[in-house]
């Protein structure tokens, strides 16, 4: 069985600016049949901030997250940056940018990713690696900052992209436990999505599907099979049933993308996920945690609930997560 | 309900795409080349495929010939339940 490992904190920030789904840049480029599937998404707006880049939201989500959790920077004994889809420059390091802008001195630190919408999950299992392998290490913040890679935020035809921050403080304890994490990939999808970018000016950039087919059959009905097979191994391997979880945190890729999900697994996504997906868009691997954040301020898990936090992406990656709320049986003894 | 493979014809099968992509379709209609197939409809088509021939689509029975058109579903279909009695 993994050791122990727990978020202790979940922070996440949004940009002020509100971009409505009809002020699209590049809307009007888009065919007919592209503005329709675009309009049936589920997104009503995004939050963007043409002065933010990913390092940015990535730290503001970090120091938010170390401002709740009441911890100095340097008391982080790991900082692990997911990596933005499009770094600012070549060569550099953003997370040891990170380390140096929250002045987290000691901390461990390394960026991981290389999943898309799933590379929350590398980062979490590098988290509780580092914490089992380290008696002396406590505290590991996994930051995020989420930005498309171009200007044209929709990528035709999955989602609308917004842009946000999300940062998790991984400790051994903390109000919501990782029971498990189980997470699949299959490399055959590795270029399905992409982005052509050398010798060619950033508004040209654009997300394109290799293979349409491929996406919406193909991986779709692999995407069934592996959810399926990875969730009942998940309850399975932990002594639990259906019945035994109380909530389903989807990626928010569309309204379509959610009852896919449901029909697929035979669950309900929370309507959570349904209004962040209309108000946010879509966060890439920051989806999750921001979902989470908001069901448990909406007060939608209690103390012992479980909730299964889903990921999946076309580079092509799944994950699921199994949480409890609450610290667990040393809290409940008394 | 589900019946046995060698009774559901190519009408039974377009009865289906007819309902779930909301429009006429014939026999040999090629309907993800039109645009007309999203990621919700390959998994109503999938389930239809299996719970009608009684048979389950692997990973490796996704090769996108095996579903473009009603007639090749009743083949993908039988092959696959003859090589499961044989």
């Amino acid at each position: 069985m993994a050791s122990a490992t727990a978020l202790d904190t979940v922070a996440v920030y949004q940009p002020d600016g509100v971009l409505p789904l009809a002020e699209l840049p590049g809307l009007d480029e888009l065919g007919e049949a592209a503005r329709e599937t675009c309009a049936q998404l589920g997104i009503d707006e995004v939050r963007a901030d043409d002065t933010l880049g990913a390092f940015d939201l990535a730290g503001r989500a970090a120091q938010r997250a170390l401002a709740e959790a009441g911890l100095a920077a340097d008391d982080l004994g790991a900082l692990i940056l997911i990596d933005s889809r499009a770094p600012e420059t070549l060569m550099s390091s953003s997370a040891t940018r990170l380390q140096d802008l929250l002045g987290a001195r000691k901390a461990l630190t390394f960026s991981v990713g290389g999943l898309g919408c799933v590379s929350l999950t590398p980062a979490l299992l590098a988290a509780r690696g580092l914490l089992a392998a380290d008696p002396e290490l406590e505290h590991v913040l996994v930051a995020h900052g989420s930005k498309p890679p171009t200007p044209q935020r929709y990528r035709h035809p999955v989602t609308v992209s917004g842009d946000g921050g999300a940062a998790a403080l991984v400790s051994r304890s903390g109000p919501i436990r990782i029971l498990d994490i189980v997470q699949e990939t299959n490399g055959a999808y590795w270029d399905l999505f992409h982005v052509d970018y050398r010798d060619r000016p950033t508004d040209r950039w654009r997300e394109e599907c290799g293979d349409l087919t491929a996406y919406s059959f193909k991986l779709a009905v692999e995407t069934r099979n592996r959810l399926r097979a990875m969730y009942r191994r998940l309850l399975e391997r932990n002594g639990l049933t259906a019945a035994d979880i109380d909530c389903h945190l989807s990626h928010n890729l569309s309204a379509g993308g959610f009852r896919f999900t449901e029909e697929t697994l035979d669950i309900k996504i929370s309507t959570t996920c349904f209004d962040n997906l209309r108000q946010y868009g879509h966060l890439g691997p920051n989806d999750v945690l921001l979902n989470l954040h908001t069901e448990l301020e909406r007060g939608g898990l209690q103390d012992g609930q479980r909730a299964v936090l889903l990921s999946a992406s076309p580079a092509a990656a799944w994950s699921l997560l199994l949480v409890e709320i609450g610290e667990g049986a040393a809290t409940h003894y008394l | 309900m589900p019946t046995a493979p060698a009774t559901t014809t190519v009408d039974d099968v377009l009865v289906f795409l007819t309902a779930a992509l909301g429009t006429e379709v014939g026999p040999d209609d090629d309907y993800f080349a039109t645009g007309l197939a999203d990621s919700l409809f390959a998994l109503e088509l999938v389930t239809f495929v299996e719970h009608r021939f009684q048979l389950t689509v692997e990973v490796e029975d996704l090769a996108i010939d095996n579903f473009r058109t009603a007639a090749r579903i009743i083949d993908f279909a039988r092959t696959r339940s003859g090589a499961a009695a044989s």
